[in-house]
């Protein structure tokens, strides 16, 4: 009896792929050059300060920016270039300063406390005034310049890595679906079942979950490294299993071709192809297993 | 009398944190602790840093702590935690507080806390902590009760699940003088 032609469905899984991929892949690469500071002014009791003059005056170049506190004593100056700054504040005898390093990206916050003008408070930060001479700051306690200063470029980085790995984990969920339906519809797909529409539906699930799976590694593979990071935990394990399904889930295709290829000339499956579904449940094993290692705490 | 003055200056209570004293912080173990459905995780840092200056009755103390020094035993985790606390942005977390000198002798006080983390800061009032004394050095533990949303964090998630809202700081410092 001669065999019925190959029915590849690859078109539709395609199509599948691609939509799931534009339904969750979305870059940003609107690219930020200017900085936002913000922050609220209280009085010297501690109070919301309104209608108070804020002056943030750029170190290196003397540009100086002006906004008011609103009724809730907070202000916000927007479109800043990065760089030093210091800010001041005052009202009816009242001051206060503060100085800050603006970097692009998330805006930054400093709160001012208005003290009598002799008596102005040097840190950045504090809701209780007190003099400089009895105050402890940053600089005393001995961190070094590369703890303590901001790094928006590395920010940006860490920023696309858990964009990317976000991706990675919904792919990943969403993979688990037609590679759990593929390996159920394998029961009736081989063997002695001569019929070829459930191999067909096996063939059509294989091939989606494997452009699936291709999406979920991409969105890991090329997720940024962050340098100086050595890999510990869990998240070890997870990378180990990936060198069990990874390679599994390019030899179980290859040799689901081949067993596909002698089911429909008529030929037991025989030789290396039988080695498909052997190698086909290794892989799911391997993928489940690295599932539960990011999901459940061993 | 001079023997009468002298013996009633004995007796005068020692001060918890005395005046014009300068105190270092010598050891310190502080612990975020995050919840999620699936399980509880929890983040240690060794390396904070801090001072105490008191002066005229008040103290003023200021700690210091790097972001991307704690460690939770995932370095998937932490990574993700710096991110999404903006750490390479806002590296340090700093908390000061003030601290009137009349807390002498109490075995728990009360601070009002004004922390700095992530680009914002938060007030926290009356948060109890137990003090004991060990020789010279001042051993003081407690937990300040933290929120994502206080320091406007996004709560991070995992397999689509957010975590919960409360992320308590366990907090173990022990002072010394300078």
């Amino acid at each position: 009896m001669k065999a019925r032609s190959a029915k590849f469905r690859p078109d539709v899984s395609v199509l599948l792929s691609l939509l799931i991929l534009l339904t969750f892949t979305s870059f940003s690469t609107a690219q930020q050059t200017t900085a936002t500071l913000s922050g609220t002014v209280t009085d010297a009791a501690g109070k919301p300060a309104a209608e108070v003059k804020v002056t943030v005056k750029n170190a290196a170049t003397g540009h100086s920016s002006d906004t008011q506190t609103d009724a809730s004593g907070a202000y916000s100056i927007e479109n800043l270039p990065p760089g030093d700054y210091e800010i001041s504040a005052s009202l009816d005898g009242t001051a206060a300063t503060s100085k800050v390093t603006l970097t692009t990206g998330a805006p930054q916050s400093v709160n001012l406390s208005l003290a009598p003008a002799q008596n102005l408070p040097n840190a950045p930060s504090s809701s209780q005034p007190a003099p400089n001479q009895t105050s402890p700051s940053l600089s005393d306690l001995g961190f070094s310049a590369s703890e303590t200063q901001a790094n928006a470029r590395e920010q940006a980085l860490l920023d696309k890595r858990t964009h990317m790995l976000k991706i990675h984990q919904r792919m990943g969920l969403i993979t688990t679906i037609p590679m759990v339906a593929s390996v159920v519809t394998s029961l009736n797909a081989g063997g002695k079942n001569e019929g070829s529409a459930s191999r067909d539906l096996h063939v059509a699930l294989g091939a989606l979950t494997g452009d699936l799976y291709g999406i979920t590694a991409y969105y890991a593979i090329r997720a940024p490294r962050i340098k100086g990071t050595e890999t510990r935990g869990q998240i070890k394990a997870h990378k180990i299993l990936a060198w069990i399904h990874g390679p599994g889930m390019i030899a179980t295709p290859i040799l689901g071709a081949m067993a596909f290829s002698q089911k429909n000339n008529g030929e037991k499956v025989h030789g290396i192809a039988q080695a498909h579904g052997p190698v086909a449940i290794i892989t799911a094993g391997a993928f489940g297993a690295a599932l539960l290692t990011v999901s459940v705490k061993f | 009398m001079m023997k009468k003055l002298f013996i009633l200056f004995l007796l005068l209570p020692l001060p918890l944190f005395a005046a014009d004293q300068t105190w270092v912080l010598k050891q310190s173990t502080l612990t975020y602790h995050v919840s999620h459905p699936l399980h509880e995780s929890e983040g240690t840092s060794h390396s904070a840093r801090g001072k105490g200056i008191c002066h005229e009755g008040q103290c003023e103390f200021l700690i210091a702590v790097p972001v991307k020094t704690f460690d939770s035993g995932d370095s998937n985790r932490d990574l993700h935690m710096i991110q999404v606390t903006r750490g390479a942005e806002y590296p340090m977390v700093t908390v000061r507080t003030h601290l009137p000198e009349s807390d002498e002798t109490a075995a728990q006080i009360k601070a009002d806390l004004d922390i700095e983390f992530a680009g914002q800061t938060a007030h926290y009032k009356q948060v109890p902590f137990q003090v004991s004394t060990q020789g010279t050095e001042k051993h003081i533990t407690g937990t300040i009760p933290a929120t994502l949303t206080d320091f406007k964090i996004q709560p991070p998630s995992l397999l689509t699940i957010p975590v919960k809202n409360d992320v308590p700081i366990r907090v173990d410092l022990t002072w010394g003088p300078q």
